[in-house]
């Protein structure tokens, strides 16, 4: 039976479920979904699921963390946690974000402010183990008991006490997923302490400390990527083909026959995609090489091992490899002697190779990195391009703010400049730029299909932004208006092609979800047929 | 020396160090991995939307663009105001509000009280009819600060504490030393109050207090508000640096060494010195995909210990 009244102490509860998902308490979405039969269902675990996964916290499974199979496992996986949360603490073991995670372990004054800033606890009714300081209130006094010193004397004295058992730590790595990183929380904190952080941490200590993480964003994930060359699992040969392909299907489309630079030494520009776009949405990077061919750009493709793929899902999970997947993006940089590296339309990999790989990068490893946005914004405004803005004129469009490269870099203006200039009927959604809302497949969230977790995905972590979507296109929402919601980022775009799936949106309102260069070159009019085919893909 | 005294002595040294020690500790930890959040406030000509050098072509031939006039200002607004709380806590802010505004008025009024007792050492009479206008103008003062200090604080430091009690969001994350916390300044607040009421509302028996303080004499002898005043102004002192009503320490790091922090690295750089120490550190993780006792710079490199990882 779950508990009305949750404490950060029912976490190291020995039996039972800790919350129950009841979708009648979220918060209503707009018409043509302001009825909770159109919504899609979370659906329970099967007996088998839950006879052998860890789903005590709110009966999802995201991780699907196998169950001890006796208490000497239990007891060794403790002592794990409790190594690996001393090293969090410990600056050789963790100087990377020592000084931001002890800052907030310190200074938080429990004011809750943070809480209606988050779109999980807001759009589930505010369910308590959502909340974002519930998560850190738990590390906060385990940090307090177990790292400082004389520390189990003094929590008991001030009253923050909290038990530590297995129960515990398997709810607290679900809870990790759970939290999209999207750092509004932080933005609204007056003290500076930062929740997403809290999350951050707590996945490294689980997965370098006691090797459990999301298989998709390790074994499938960043483990992948390194060996075959691309978390799709796509090989350098596997990647020559599909431009290959692409090449051919641009010559289709466009008429437009030229070959793609693949490894061309010397140029000035280095383009790295999300690997995820040549097999889900080629007519993304086939969009960058029409725009970048007419612009006349210097640039090339890697067929290098990593090289043609930009993610790095260690920016979510882990540091390690973080750093060794930054490393590689670098020395295939260098190989080819390039000016700079730009970043296609993928979030994480902007913010990963950007700005947090920025301080592992020394001497000559620090090559310069750019924002594909910045550098389409000036093609755009030059005038490289004929451009007849009225070719889009035929739907509305909207902007998604991709959280890893508005909030958390402060690209905000570029990809607007764009689209007034070439999208007449763009409108914005509420909030917008670095207050957005994430689309709910941030973190990693967006590839990971395990049990029912993409049921909870689509009706509560991508619940906030399918309400700002539908209400910004509430005037024009029946099927006779079509709509285009630009999603500049791989994981986004994936996380809303699934959340648009979950609720029928494209055939009950007609809307359509891309990226940004298929609208620049859709508006081209050196190319007769439109660039955007309006199916649903 | 009286008792009283010694005490006040004791605080103020805790206090020193033990605000120093925090400040000290935290500047020391080694260079993190940017995790800047915006809208950052320096970033010039952006900050009212939130943008930030990377929206430049080539960011980096170009000269970081920095006011440092619009820093200050989101910061005089955060500390004086305590604008987040305004904007995203309103109900909250109605006590958070008057109990800083208190406290920034105590500080003042303590800041007076120095003065005035270093000007008394001088041999400048602090008085309502010293002729002088600086004098009056600290004497007058030095009552205002107390009266308004101690009445917006006692409000704030109330409200808050039955905030704490009665909310529930609120209620299930305090702890004992939460509430202790307010209840201590309740009552320094509303002892600070009984000193104006009914003590020393001009501070002359403070002033001449502080003033003995300085010169190392002993102390004469003080009614006994005041001397709860002082006792309990000394345990706030002694108390303080271990709790995180420090945060107007934390609060730089907060916000200037992680939030608005948007240094890039550059080659040959502070920054890329420290980054080089730091790649130096061993590891110690246990996960099998890390090879325990590495550096980080080895750690980075090593893909080895990845095959390592499958076979587990």
């Amino acid at each position: 039976m779950t508990k009305k009244n949750i404490t950060p102490g029912d976490m190291a509860r020995q039996n039972g479920q800790l919350a129950d998902l009841d979708q009648s308490k979220f918060l209503p979405l707009p018409p043509p979904y302001d009825k909770l039969e159109l919504e899609p269902k979370i659906k329970p675990l099967t007996a088998e699921q839950k006879e052998r996964y860890e789903c005590s916290l709110d009966g999802v499974s995201a991780v699907m963390i196998p169950k001890p199979k006796s208490e000497e496992e239990k007891k060794v996986l403790v002592d794990k946690f409790l190594s690996g949360l001393k090293k969090l603490f410990n600056r050789e073991d963790n100087w990377t974000f020592l000084q931001a995670l002890v800052l907030t372990m310190e200074y938080c004054a429990k004011c809750q402010t943070c809480s209606n800033a988050c779109p999980i606890y807001q759009q589930t009714g505010g369910m308590e183990i959502y909340r974002p300081t519930y998560r850190s209130e738990i590390m906060r006094r385990l940090y307090k008991k177990y790292v400082k010193p004389g520390g189990r004397f003094l929590s008991a004295l001030s009253g923050d006490n909290i038990d530590v058992n297995w129960e515990m730590i398997a709810r607290l790595i679900e809870l990790t997923y759970r939290c999209t990183l999207c750092r509004r929380c932080a933005q609204t904190c007056p003290i500076g302490a930062d929740n997403g952080l809290v999350t951050h941490e707590l996945r490294k200590l689980f997965s370098q400390e006691m090797g459990i993480t999301v298989k998709q964003l390790h074994e499938v994930g960043s483990v992948q990527h390194i060996q075959k060359g691309s978390s799709t699992g796509m090989t350098p040969a596997g990647f020559t083909d599909n431009v290959e392909f692409m090449e051919d299907e641009v010559k289709e489309r466009t008429g437009m026959d030229f070959k793609w630079p693949v490894d061309k030494a010397g140029a000035d520009v280095l383009l790295i995609h999300n690997a995820g776009e040549f097999l889900a949405w080629p007519e993304n990077p086939e969009a960058f090489a029409i725009i970048l061919e007419a612009a006349g750009i210097s640039y090339t493709l890697s067929s290098d091992l990593i090289g043609y793929d930009g993610v790095n899902y260690g920016l979510w999970y882990d540091d390690v490899q973080l750093a060794r997947v930054a490393l590689k993006h670098i020395e295939t940089a260098k190989k080819l002697g390039v000016k700079k590296i730009v970043i296609g339309e993928c979030g994480h990999s902007h913010k990963a190779l950007t700005v947090i790989a920025d301080r592992i990068l020394t001497g000559d490893y620090n090559i310069p990195r750019e924002s594909s946005f910045t550098l389409l914004n000036e093609i755009v405004k030059s005038g490289r391009l004929k451009l007849d803005k009225s070719r889009n004129e035929e739907f509305y469009v909207t902007l998604h703010d991709p959280c890893n490269v508005v909030r958390l870099m402060g690209i905000v203006e570029p990809q607007r400049e764009i689209l007034r200039a070439v999208a007449p009927r763009f409108r914005e959604m509420e909030p917008h730029g670095v207050h957005n809302y994430c689309c709910g497949g941030g973190s990693g969230f967006a590839i990971m299909p395990n049990t029912n977790f993409p049921d909870w995905r689509h009706t509560v972590a991508g619940r906030a932004k399918m309400k700002q979507i539908l209400d910004v296109y509430q005037d024009v929402i029946g099927p006779e208006y079509k709509k285009y919601v630009c999603a500049p980022c791989s994981n986004c775009k994936g996380q809303i092609r699934e959340l648009f799936n979950a609720y029928g949106v494209f055939e009950r309102c007609n809307i359509l979800y891309g990226g940004l260069v298929e609208l620049i070159v859709n508006a081209m009019t050196d190319i007769k047929e439109p660039f955007l085919t309006w199916e649903w893909h | 020396m009286s008792v009283l005294q010694l005490l006040i002595y004791l605080s103020i040294v805790v206090l020193a160090i033990g605000i120093i020690y925090r400040a000290l500790k935290i500047s020391r930890m080694p260079v993190h991995l940017r995790w800047d959040l915006y809208p950052i406030p320096h970033e010039k000509g952006k900050e009212h939307y939130g943008g930030s050098y990377f929206e430049e072509i080539n960011w980096w031939t170009k000269p970081m663009k920095f006011s440092l006039v619009s820093e200050v200002k989101e910061m005089s607004k955060e500390i004086f105001l305590i604008q987040s709380l305004y904007r995203n806590n309103r109900p909250l802010w109605f006590f958070s509000f008057p109990f800083h505004v208190g406290l920034y008025f105590l500080i003042m009024y303590a800041f007076l009280l120095l003065l005035g007792a270093v000007l008394e050492i001088a041999g400048i009479t602090i008085a309502a009819a010293s002729g002088n206008v600086i004098p009056q103008l600290i004497y007058v003062l030095t009552m205002v600060f107390c009266f308004l200090g101690s009445v917006l604080g006692a409000f704030g430091a109330i409200g808050l504490f039955f905030s704490r009690l009665f909310k529930k969001d609120l209620r299930t994350f305090s702890t004992h030393s939460d509430y202790f916390n307010l209840l201590l300044l309740t009552a320094l607040f509303v002892s600070c109050f009984a000193v104006w009421l009914a003590a020393d509302r001009s501070g002359d028996v403070l002033r001449s207090f502080i003033g003995q303080l300085m010169l190392f004499k002993p102390a004469s002898p003080v009614p006994s508000a005041v001397a709860l005043q002082l006792i309990l102004t000394a345990i706030f002192f002694i108390y303080l640096p271990f709790t995180h009503m420090t945060h107007f320490v934390g609060k730089y790091f907060t916000y200037h060494k992680v939030r608005w922090e948007d240094h890039p690295n550059i080659r040959g750089g502070k920054i890329e010195k420290a980054v080089v120490e730091a790649l130096g550190y061993r590891l110690n993780w246990s996960a099998p995909h890390i090879k325990a006792g590495s550096t980080w710079a080895e750690a980075a490199t090593d893909l080895d210990s990845l095959k390592k990882g499958e076979k587990k």
